[in-house]
């Protein structure tokens, strides 16, 4: 079993990283993400919390052992989240699908503000991936070139995340700019 | 960003487009009003089909447990009501 964590903080406020979560893709940083569907999304009457489960298909170049291991290069992940906007946390929990008998990757993100300074973002991010014992010899070194796939995957998702909240802000600027020039 | 449905593109954009304005200008301010609920009726009922017609469906849902997810699927359920609903009325 390996284990990935990582945690980071965005230089904004925690209403401009959620959007922007939601804003992510696409975006050329992560060109291995290429489609992201909402199965369902809803928000509680109550708490006013945003319930929402997502499919995210993912495609990239892998090492051979893994292609044939896993019979192809494209993958399914499935991914729940709830975002508390009063309490300004949003969580993800999601878990691969596909060839998930033989390598189950689970990963687990939090975004809240940083608790040293409320106006930037935490962000904390872990994941566990396991190889299955029927691999036998082949387990270890399959965890090890998925562990080292999903950390360079994390760094290019972090520069994909502060892509899109450069364009949110640029597109806040022109709004400002416009309403000036009136 | 396109569907995995090329058919169901043009309302997951649409869908899309209406979630983040809807985000970022009333759910941020604490409204629990869902600005785009029909759009995203539209567009859950075409990926559904789509999921369906790709097989994803049984995957998705043995997912859920490890996610923590509060949904089931009713495409699923469905599928298993009509079952049901054949061996009853097979019954002697």
């Amino acid at each position: 079993m390996r284990l990935f964590e990582a945690t980071h903080v965005f230089k904004h406020d925690w209403d401009t990283v959620s959007l922007a979560n939601w804003r992510k893709y696409p975006n050329d940083k992560t060109p291995h993400v290429r489609h992201v569907e909402v199965l369902n999304q809803e928000i509680d009457p109550e708490t006013g919390i945003l319930r929402t489960e997502r499919l995210i298909m993912v495609k990239q170049n892998v090492p051979t052992l893994l292609k044939k291991l896993f019979g192809g290069d494209a993958s399914y992940v499935l991914e729940y989240s709830e975002v508390d906007p009063r309490q300004k946390s949003m969580v993800m929990q999601s878990q691969n699908m596909t060839f998930s008998n033989i390598l189950s990757v689970g990963e687990h993100i939090l975004y809240q503000p940083d608790p040293d300074n409320l106006s930037h973002t935490q962000f904390v991010q872990s994941a566990q991936l396991k190889a299955s014992t029927a691999l036998c010899r082949f387990a270890n070194k399959v965890e090890d070139m998925c562990w080292n796939r999903f950390k360079d995957n994390a760094q290019v998702g972090k520069l994909g995340l502060e892509q899109v909240v450069s364009k949110i802000l640029a597109e806040r600027q022109a709004v400002v700019m416009a309403q000036v020039a009136e | 960003m396109e569907s995995i449905s090329k058919e169901c593109t043009p309302l997951k954009q649409e869908y899309d487009a209406c979630f983040t304005k809807w985000y970022s200008e009333k759910f941020l301010q604490g409204e629990k009003t869902n600005d785009c609920a029909e759009l995203f009726k539209q567009y859950q009922t075409c990926l559904k089909k789509a999921l369906k017609e790709k097989g994803l469906t049984k995957m998705i849902a043995d997912a859920r447990p490890a996610i923590g997810s509060v949904y089931k699927d009713d495409l699923l359920d469905a599928d298993k009501d009509k079952a049901q609903q054949q061996r009853e009325s097979n019954k002697p």
